[in-house]
């Protein structure tokens, strides 16, 4: 049984399509990663997932059967709009957001004390939402989405507008939902984070899927001829070598993807004593290459911009 | 349900704890109150001071007598001086001569204005062979002024002069002023209201309340309404109606927030009930035994259907109210979308004078059952004359089946425009939510 199935939805709003015969599953007890750029979809898919949009085609599949209201208690989810009630009291308000969800008074208020703890918010129980800072309104928006210890969690883009220390804390919960046999999908544009945790990926592009499955795997199919070189100089000249297939230029740090029947062992030595090499390094690519790569064009440029920070 | 109950539980504590709750409370009645006292402090502490008013009289007999008439304690003011002090202009050279040269120290602030009595008042009205119907002869005489509105000041003295003019003309024909007022005594018509039951009430008082209940009728639907469409806003504005809708559905928040701050508005009625029903023992136990003064009292039935009618109006605009805040993105936005829905309550309020003197007219019993008008017309009708059960009922059905009909309308407009942002929808729009499956 998979924890979540989409298979074939569509969702046009006028004559654009925001989503388009997508299908990928979930297998329970993983984290999976739902990527692509800005406007992709991501948001739509979610959404459409919890019931919020209804597809014009297609079937979802929730923890095994269809979305509805039991099911809703047992899903947790952190929408892209934060938002809180900014006029109620912190404890007041994780109370009422956890009794929707089914939780009982005397159950939410242990899972309320203990999340706040968790989270360095004891202090702030008692005032009012309005008053925290931009960061603890985004982990008290994450105590929400996990308080009733729901088995699906869908987190849509949950590491926007996190410090690194809050980014690690929320990574390290995540993994430890996953021990706890939860199921994980979060969407987002920033590859680093994928890499660490996520099990499965799928890539969205334009309303349609462009890559999807394990994350291993699909970076062994893109196979070893891939380099990272370490370099001081002028290297420009290398983008003329006729088994470059691409070149991702960082300045000091260069991720080079050879043609198919390009061997690296060869392209060593046309570098030797033109530029001098920190470190030459052939391994399989990064995501974000592969992002990149699949996703082409001048959409991404943006999106290069926030990953490179 | 259970839900639901948490979503009223919110809304409620949410509110009842505001200040703004906890002084409109309190200050409700005192600023009801104030509505009906301040205007009369007003009138009657206006500020008055003594006027200079020329007067050019071409009978030469009214001036001494009106003069002396506005010597009298009625025209005087609070500190015993004259309040009008008269100035005789003679007609020399001219009438006109006279009246431009007043003109000139009306508008030179000398005097504050002049009467101009023309030659003919005394005989005007009595002379038979002049016109055929002498009543009908108009008799005038001018004020001129620079303004014209204070209207006390004119009554006073139309008054006083008319009383000259009218002794005058009795004595010409021989009569005695005195004896003449005697006989033209008027009788007063006493009206006194008789119920099925057999007992008589005094009307004293009926029209007040009436007027009043149906008031507190329309500002409640009126500022609770405007509290949900608020809430409504305030929850699409923040985001968290997405966080909320992962866990309910958007009908079982939109019901939890009407009933919750229904909720509320009958507390806010509760406490008042009980301050109303505590400041009357208390004052009746002040007021001497066989005064004439009694707190107009407010039958039990008339409560009671108060309290239904309010209910009823409070859910069939409250799903309206919810519905445009549904559907817009701000305050500023939803004031245009309220404007017909603030109509729908204002019509029965213009109608109200017409409801209570013709309470049972063919009109009245239409207009109070359309839906929209009956928590207010419906209701007045009831307290002034108590219609037929029958027709009570009837239109409490039929406000009913409208309730039912707009909650299922607008619950599909709301879910969708809950979850809307950006451009205000077109009715086409909105048209086609309701159809969404």
């Amino acid at each position: 049984m998979n924890a979540l199935e989409i298979e074939g939805i569509s969702k046009s709003f006028g004559d654009f399509y925001a989503v388009k015969k997508l299908s990928f599953e979930i297998p329970p007890g993983t984290i999976y990663g739902l990527l692509g750029p800005n406007g992709a979809g991501k948001t739509t898919t979610i959404r459409m997932v919890m019931n919020i949009i209804i597809p014009d085609e297609g079937s979802i599949k929730v923890l095994n059967r269809r979305m509805d209201d039991e099911l809703k208690e047992r899903v947790g989810y952190l929408p892209e709009d934060r938002g809180l009630y900014p006029k109620m009291k912190v404890g007041e308000l994780l109370l009422f957001l956890a009794e929707i969800k089914g939780l009982k008074g005397s159950e939410a208020r242990k899972e309320i004390d203990f999340w706040l703890e968790r989270f360095d918010l004891s202090d702030w129980k008692s005032k009012k939402v309005e008053e925290l800072s931009r960061g603890m309104q985004q982990k008290l928006q994450f105590i929400v989405t996990v308080i009733h210890q729901p088995e699906l969690i869908i987190l849509d883009e949950p590491f926007s507008g996190l410090d690194p220390v809050n980014t690690k804390l929320l990574k390290d919960i995540m993994l430890e939902m996953k021990e706890k046999d939860r199921t994980i999908v979060f969407s987002t544009h920033r590859m680093e984070q994928v890499e660490m945790i996520c099990d499965n990926i799928c890539l969205i592009n334009k309303a349609e899927r462009v890559l999807e499955g394990n994350l291993s795997q699909i970076k062994k199919e893109y196979g070893k001829n891939t380099v990272i070189l370490d370099y001081d100089g002028e290297a420009n000249f290398i983008k003329n070598f006729p088994e470059i297939e691409k070149i991702d230029d960082y300045g000091k740090f260069m991720e080079i993807k050879l043609k198919e029947k390009s061997s690296p062992q060869d392209l060593l030595p046309k570098l030797v004593g033109k530029i001098s090499i920190n470190k030459y390094e052939v391994k399989e690519p990064t995501l974000n290459a592969i992002f990149i790569e699949k996703v082409g064009g001048k959409e991404v440029k943006d999106e290069e911009d926030t990953i490179s920070h | 349900m259970r839900k639901i109950l948490s979503v009223i539980k919110r809304e409620y504590i949410q509110i009842v704890r505001t200040k703004g709750f906890i002084i409109g409370t309190v200050l409700g009645p005192v600023f009801m109150l104030a509505l009906i006292v301040v205007p009369i402090i007003v009138s009657s502490a206006s500020v008055e001071k003594q006027e200079t008013i020329g007067v050019v009289d071409l009978t030469n007999e009214i001036f001494m007598e009106l003069d002396s008439k506005l010597d009298h304690g009625d025209y005087r003011l609070k500190d015993g001086f004259r309040r009008y002090v008269l100035e005789k202009f003679e007609p020399s050279p001219g009438v006109e001569e006279v009246r431009n040269e007043l003109r000139e120290r009306v508008l030179k602030k000398e005097i504050s204005a002049y009467i101009y009595i023309p030659e003919d008042v005394l005989e005007a009205g009595v002379r038979e062979s002049a016109v055929k119907d002498p009543v009908q002869e108009e008799v005038k005489a001018e004020y001129v002024s620079e303004h014209t509105t204070d209207f006390e000041e004119l009554r006073a003295l139309n008054r006083a002069l008319n009383n000259v003019v009218i002794e005058k003309r009795l004595k010409r024909e021989g009569l005695d002023p005195q004896k003449v007022a005697q006989y033209i005594k008027r009788v007063e018509l006493q009206p006194i209201k008789i119920t099925k039951k057999g007992e008589e009430e005094d009307t004293a008082g009926t029209f007040m309340i009436s007027y009043f209940l149906a008031l507190i009728i329309y500002m409640a639907i009126l500022i609770y309404g405007q509290v949900i469409m608020r809430g409504v806003i305030e929850e699409k504005s923040s985001r968290v109606v997405e966080v909320v809708l992962s866990s309910l559905k958007p009908f079982q928040l939109m019901m939890g927030k009407i009933l919750g701050i229904g909720a509320v508005g009958l507390t806010q009625f509760s406490i008042w009930t009980l301050f109303g029903i505590g400041a009357s023992v208390y004052s009746t136990s002040f007021i001497p035994a066989g005064a004439d003064f009694a707190m107009p009292s407010i039958p039990a039935h008339v409560f009671i259907y108060f309290v239904v009618f309010f209910i009823l109006g409070y859910f069939l605009f409250g799903t309206l109210y919810a519905a445009i805040g549904s559907m817009v993105n701000s305050e500023k936005e939803a004031q245009q979308l309220v404007m017909p829905v603030t109509m729908f309550l204002i019509v029965p309020i213009m109608l109200m004078i017409f409801i209570i003197r013709a309470p049972d007219s063919s009109l009245a019993v239409f207009l109070s059952f359309i839906p929209f008008f009956t928590p207010i017309l419906m209701f007045l009708r009831i307290t002034v004359l108590l219609p037929p059960f029958a027709q009570i009922g009837a239109s409490i059905v039929i406000l009913t089946l409208t309730i039912l009909l707009m909650i299922w309308l607008v619950a599909k407009i709301y879910r969708v425009g809950i979850l809307m942002y950006g451009k205000r929808p077109k009715f086409a729009e909105v048209v086609r939510w309701i159809r969404y499956r």
